[in-house]
């Protein structure tokens, strides 16, 4: 294949597994509750994550250096570990959730026993990885996800109000209490948190490694990463306006995943609920896949141990064993019955609290021209990355009060 | 790294600690958990690497250490300090892992490993 197609497979890959079930609760149900008013936090988080994803491609490319290790190097060990743990139970939590969700969408479908979906789903998952290669897994779950742009249709299809839409672009406050204040602020947290979940970096720059990227990859890198990126935003802000539009004008608030469906079975009949359907498949695939092998990615970064999709299993065991144990876990965990959305919830307010750790280190070296040479950042990578690190902080500071305070978003 | 009038002065702390340990094939055999220092002729001198839950469960909390070390051991694979040839971003050793001792639970999961299909 030519470096066009290479660059519009990326690209597309890039796009499809841009939404996973975080992400999809959220942006409709903050479309249901306020309207367009969060739509500016999904442009934000979005610029957000092409922000540190480029930065950790880029010394992927340059230094060949993945995240975990950097932390460890940069931040102790101490620092280091309590970022590994936490950072792994996100994917734990978010794998388990992506598990569910996906056997909530077998079920909607087949009617089978959930907690049978969700042995099947582990077994489909546990192959996949087995026998594919890195990059067969991104193209397939990538380009499978793409289904989703039957959102993006939908939307246009219930007439997003423009004039409303660009308005949500600019912050402004929810008419009503201070609940509703509190509520919004939390909207915005989880919002911000599922767009910019860390896992996506640590495994973006390990995808780098194992794709064998130099310094000549990096304008590749910044394209894929920025429209990719910015495509998978599209996406996000039309969940977001079909909340909006279509679930909040109805007064439902999707409380499944499979719910999401709705409008575009209401749009385009019984082919837009399939795609949808299969598209969420792949979207929550790709996520559960990716978390799982992020997990083991961190794990065998922090401890030095040989680890890649590129080396057969028994060549890199312990990285192998890493993400079955991963899946199984979170397997267990989702067939315990607990609610996958419920489980989303906690781990992207959880996550919000890792991505300081996560994305401090990649901005230290990312702007460090002893490591970087001439590929360091340039005023406005810098400019961003602090801008990014701060609001962050903020954020992962704001989290957990606003989670309590609003029963975890019930109001 | 940095040159002191033509000698090399090293920063422990930031080039060693904590950094990727790479055999001499390349293979990633765990990260520096701790340095052994001897008393030599001129002060105290690196004597080993030191490598492994032996070497990292006493930077921990008391109680985390506790727990570490009924789960994972006390082991510890010393490499001396004449094995490293090479510091840069990893540090790079003479011989082979197996030689020093080291990725021993790699190789027995691996072997493990390979009895499946496709590994």
């Amino acid at each position: 294949m030519g470096k066009f197609g290479e660059i519009f497979l990326g690209i597309l890959s890039a796009m499809g597994g841009f939404v996973e079930i975080g992400e999809l609760t959220f942006s409709v149900n903050a479309g249901v509750r306020f309207d367009y008013r969060l739509l500016w936090v999904t442009a934000i988080g979005t610029l957000g994550i092409m922000v540190y994803c480029e930065m950790a491609g880029r010394i992927a490319a340059v230094r060949q250096r993945p995240v975990f290790s950097l932390i460890r190097e940069r931040t102790g060990y101490r620092s280091a570990l309590l970022t590994l743990i936490a950072a792994n139970l996100v994917n734990l939590l978010t794998c388990a959730a992506e598990i569910g969700g996906i056997a909530l969408l077998w079920q909607l479908l087949s009617g089978a026993p959930y907690r049978a979906l969700i042995l099947l789903a582990l077994a489909v998952f546990v192959l996949a990885v087995w026998l594919l290669s890195f990059q067969a897994i991104e193209r397939v779950f990538g380009l499978g996800g793409l289904l989703m742009i039957v959102f993006i249709g939908a939307a246009l299809h219930f007439g997003p109000d423009w004039p409303r839409l660009g308005a949500g672009l600019v912050p402004s406050l929810p008419e009503g209490g201070p609940r509703d204040t509190l509520l919004y602020f939390y909207f915005a947290v989880a919002l911000m948190s599922s767009i910019m979940l860390p896992y996506e970096t640590y495994l973006y720059a390990s995808g780098g490694i194992e794709d064998k990227w130099t310094a000549s990859d990096i304008g590749l890198n910044r394209l894929v990463v920025s429209v990719g990126f910015a495509l998978g935003g599209v996406l996000s802000a039309a969940l977001l306006a079909l909340g909006a539009d279509f679930f909040g004008a109805r007064d439902i608030e999707p409380q499944l995943p499979g719910t999401a469906a709705l409008a575009t079975a209401a749009a385009y009949g019984k082919a837009g609920l399939y795609a949808a359907l299969i598209g969420m498949f792949f979207a929550f695939g790709g996520a559960a896949v990716e978390t799982a092998l992020s997990g083991a990615y961190n794990l065998a970064q922090f401890a030095g141990w040989p680890w890649g999709k590129t080396k057969r299993p028994r060549d890199a065991a312990r990285f192998a064993l890493a993400w079955i144990a991963l899946f199984v876990l979170a397997a267990a965990l989702i067939a315990t019955g607990i609610d996958p959305v419920k489980v989303v919830e906690y781990s992207i307010v959880f996550s919000v609290v890792v991505l300081p750790f996560s994305y401090f280190p990649v901005l230290m070296v990312a702007r460090d021209p002893r490591i970087m040479g001439k590929h360091a950042n340039g005023r406005l990578a810098n400019a961003l990355g602090w801008f990014y690190l701060v609001t962050i902080t903020l954020t992962a500071i704001a989290a957990l009060p606003l989670f309590v305070l609003t029963h975890a978003g019930q109001g | 790294m940095t040159a002191v009038g033509g000698m090399r002065r090293l920063d422990l702390l930031r080039e060693v600690l904590d950094h990727e340990v790479v055999d001499v094939e390349g293979t990633s055999c765990g990260m520096v958990d701790d340095i052994e220092f001897a008393a030599g002729e001129r002060g105290p001198e690196v004597a080993a690497l030191l490598i492994g839950p032996g070497a990292w469960t006493p930077r921990l909390p008391a109680l985390f250490a506790l727990a570490c070390e009924r789960l994972f051991g006390r082991g510890v694979v010393r490499v001396p300090w004449p094995e490293v040839s090479e510091i840069s971003e990893t540090i790079r050793l003479r011989s082979k892992a197996s030689e020093l001792g080291l990725g021993r639970l790699d190789r027995k999961a691996g072997r493990w490993l390979a009895a499946l299909p496709k590994s």
